[in-house]
């Protein structure tokens, strides 16, 4: 039997899964977007963010529009990656468990 | 492994397909602007036809026009940017400025004939609502081409009341049914978002 894949324990937290999967599909994402997405409280929200921004997963811009401050989030490449390869191991290891 | 762990990695795997298709789908949320848009040419065709004002369409296209962007970049603000949007917005505003240069270019030359505006604008929308149909993988947008083709080709063949009449349903089904639709299935989906709230605790 082939060595089953280890899944990425950055990624494999539900929130940060959920949030990382919405970033692939934009350019970049507010953090009111997310919430609102993700359906998750502010602290939840930041505390999840902030580790993968510390993973390298996403970048983080702040800035202001209209006088108001505005905080952008963007997937990084490593950070698609990341996620890419969890899908493949996900997936890998759902045909181990079908097959077994 | 067992079917815990089974069921917990396929809803992993749902949980990514929803979320990225969550990011994607934005379109169902500009269902206002069709319903604006059918409600603008019922105004300037009524205006033009009753009021005998030549300026009608100018009038009520650039209103609409106004209308549109500004309530547009209120929602815009509150979305992020993504490619399929970015395309999108190529696309209709392409067909906006198009059909607007030509209408108004036949309409300050007294070239205009209600044949040649229905097909202009026909042509137009069915190719906007085929192409982002196509992208979008959305039948009910690509029924709505077929109807602009329809009255299109109708148009070249029939009187000109029978082409109003044409254009004025076509307005009803593409427009303002359509818009409708779309502003009900966002409602929806809304509705379901706020009921599921899965994804909220790490």
């Amino acid at each position: 039997m082939p060595d089953l894949p280890e899944l990425n324990p950055v990624i494999h937290g539900k929130l940060r899964l959920a949030l990382l999967s919405l970033l692939s599909s934009v350019e970049e994402a507010e953090f009111t977007w997310l919430r609102t997405k993700t359906g998750s409280t502010d602290g939840n929200l930041g505390a999840q963010l902030l580790k993968l921004e510390e993973a390298g997963y996403v970048g983080v811009e702040k800035k202001f529009v209209q006088r108001k401050p505005q905080t952008l989030y963007r997937m990084t490449e490593s950070g698609r990656e990341a996620l890419t390869e969890y899908v493949q191991a996900l997936k890998q290891l759902l045909g181990a468990a079908i097959d077994a | 492994m067992t079917d815990q762990l089974t069921e917990d990695l396929k809803d992993r795997l749902s949980l990514i397909e929803s979320m990225i298709a969550e990011g994607r789908r934005t379109t169902e949320s500009w269902g206002w602007t069709f319903v604006l848009w059918g409600v603008a040419y019922y105004i300037a065709i009524a205006w033009s036809t009753f009021g005998h004002g030549t300026m009608a369409w100018p009038v009520t296209m650039i209103a609409a026009s106004v209308l549109t962007f500004g309530l547009a970049s209120r929602k815009a603000s509150r979305h992020p940017e993504t490619t399929l949007g970015r395309s999108m917005m190529a696309i209709w505003l392409g067909m906006g400025i198009s059909v607007f240069i030509v209408m108004l270019s036949l309409g300050l030359s007294g070239r205009a004939d209600l044949h040649i505006a229905v097909a202009i604008i026909g042509a137009m929308l069915g190719s906007a609502n085929a192409t982002s149909s196509i992208i979008l993988k959305w039948k009910m947008q690509f029924a709505c081409a077929l109807v602009w083709w329809t009255a299109t080709a109708a148009s070249c063949f029939i009187s000109e009341i029978q082409a109003g009449i044409v254009f004025l349903v076509a307005i009803f089904f593409c427009q303002i049914v359509f818009g409708i639709y779309c502003m009900i299935a966002e409602a929806r989906k809304n509705k379901s978002r706020g009921a599921r709230q899965g994804a909220s605790h790490a």
